[in-house]
């Protein structure tokens, strides 16, 4: 077996909270026999059976899909948001990353309109109470429409779900330096304002959406970029300009 | 009356950065006259009092000096309260955090070229606005700027302009939503050609200083 598929020891220095109301503080552990084959949650994982077998609580981390699709995953990892890979979500970044002897440090999203829950996993309900605001068609149920009544052209659909990949992780908010929601929103009202389909509420949705965001306490936006750097979905900043334009042309040019 | 789109331009986190893009691209504006009509101090004593005389000799020149004050308060206090706001709602508390690649030295420090041109601005208005012209424009500019203390000053100031803008250039194109894949990197180069133009203000009390006036003299004509 080559050296680079041994398996090696690492410290991970964990933050630790009990609840939204604990202090909290940061605790490590030691982990041994971390293979370079493992993810980074399953290495958690195994330093969770571990903690269960001494009788500690194990650390609440959140996690589903564990293939970069559901946004469930997110930690800051020796300070950089979703790990030390591009494009790129926690539970795509694996132990072949690190090595022997490393001490690194895991934090959770540290928004003020995320509060813990407990130790890494965070409330993101505020993300949702934005969707709620207006990420959404309103249809009519009844028989499924012709797939081909409404025809939309192939380079407005690809940048639809260039935007449609943000998976709502939260990362842009947490590398925000002013924890603004702009990245995430700008997502959600550009891939309904590039389709025919959300074009009869488009000029609601980009006041509400714009308005709940800001209600919900997240940041201004300085343009800093941060958010375009950490995405795991490659979402672009000229989402962030077609949700302005959006905003600014439903307040001045509508009657809304 | 429906004033509910004026209310949103002051409430809202997009709303209030049009007014700091607005008031930002205006000043850009001002600044850059400013700039020219500095320049027309390398052209000698009496060029550049005749100048001035005929700019001072503007009717209404009161209201545009207001209008000009006005435009500069409302970009400090809603920079300030913007900045405010981010600070009480920005992630906090990390024992260790890394910027990934979005920030620049200019978009990272705006808050201190930002003092650092107000206080300079505050210096400027109580030296030149609020002084004695009795010596003449011209005299009392270039006394000003052979003093080291006052060119230091004005340097600061020069160089918090170009850090300052070289952000804040394109950063206005993208606030008013101008962000396309062909044209913003050149915004981008124009934004720090602005910027880097913003450096003249820092040259020219320098040129002064040393006494290289001269060696520019009839250039500008
Ligand atoms: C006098 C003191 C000044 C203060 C306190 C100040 C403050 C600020 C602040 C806090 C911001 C927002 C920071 C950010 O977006 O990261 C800003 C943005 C900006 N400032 Fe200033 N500023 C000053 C002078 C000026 C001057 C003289 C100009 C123009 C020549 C200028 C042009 C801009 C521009 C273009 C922006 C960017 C607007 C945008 O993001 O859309 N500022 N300023
Ligand atoms: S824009 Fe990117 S970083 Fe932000 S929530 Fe969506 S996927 Fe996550
Ligand atoms: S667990 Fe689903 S994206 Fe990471």
């Amino acid at each position: 077996m080559s050296d680079i598929m041994k398996n090696f020891s690492v410290t991970i220095n964990v933050w630790r909270q009990n609840s939204a109301s604990d202090k909290g503080s940061m605790v490590s552990y030691p982990v041994n026999d971390v293979s370079p084959a493992m993810s980074f949650l399953e290495m958690l994982d195994v330093l969770n059976e571990d903690l269960i077998k001494k009788g500690d609580s194990p650390i609440v981390v959140e996690s589903d899909c564990r293939e970069g699709i559901c946004g469930c995953c997110g930690l800051v990892i020796d300070g950089n948001t979703h790990g030390p890979d591009k494009n790129s979500t926690v539970c795509q970044l694996h132990m072949r990353r690190f090595k022997d002897g490393d001490v690194i440090t895991v934090e959770p999203w540290r928004v003020k309109s995320f509060p813990v829950i407990k130790d890494l996993a965070v409330d993101r309900s505020a993300m949702e109470n934005i969707m709620q605001a207006g990420g959404y068609v309103s249809v009519n149920t009844g028989a499924a429409p012709d797939a081909n009544a409404v025809l939309i052209n192939r380079a407005d659909a690809e940048e639809s779900m260039d935007a449609a990949a943000c998976i709502g992780c939260g990362a842009c908010i947490t590398a925000c330096p002013n924890g603004a929601a702009m990245l995430f929103t700008a997502a959600k009202i550009s891939q309904l304002a590039l389709l025919p389909q959300g074009h009869p509420e488009r000029k609601e949705r980009a006041i509400n959406m714009v308005e709940a965001m800001d209600k919900e306490g997240f940041g201004n936006c300085t343009n800093e970029y941060e958010c375009e750097a950490v995405c795991p979905k490659e979402i672009k900043v000229s989402n962030i300009a077609r949700m302005n334009r959006e905003f600014l042309i439903a307040n001045f040019l509508s009657n809304k | 009356m429906n004033l509910v789109f004026l209310r949103r331009i002051i409430t809202t986190s997009i709303g209030r950065k049009l007014i700091m893009a607005v008031t930002g691209l205006l000043l850009v504006g001002f600044v850059s006259f400013h700039l020219m009509s500095n320049l027309v101090l390398l052209n000698g004593q009496e060029a550049y009092n005749t100048y001035v005389e005929h700019l001072t000799g503007v009717p209404f020149l009161l209201f545009i000096e207001l209008g000009l004050l006005s435009l500069f308060l409302t970009h400090i206090l809603m920079g300030i309260y913007v900045r405010w706001e981010d600070y009480r709602n920005s992630p906090s508390g990390y024992k260790k955090r890394n910027w990934q690649g979005g920030r620049t030295i200019g978009s990272a420090t705006m808050l201190y070229s930002a003092v650092t041109i107000l206080i300079f601005l505050v210096y400027h208005i109580i030296t030149f606005r609020l002084s004695d012209h009795s010596i003449g424009f011209y005299e009392m500019v270039t006394n000003a700027f052979r003093d080291p203390i006052f060119a230091t000053i004005y340097v600061l100031g020069g160089l918090a302009m170009v850090l300052h803008l070289s952000h804040g250039v394109q950063s206005i194109f993208q606030t008013l939503g101008i962000n396309h894949q062909k044209y913003t990197p050149f915004i981008k180069l124009g934004g720090w050609i602005i910027a880097l133009t913003m450096a003249a203000f820092a040259l020219l009390p320098l040129i002064f200083l040393f006494g290289l006036e001269s060696h520019f003299m009839g250039m500008l004509h």
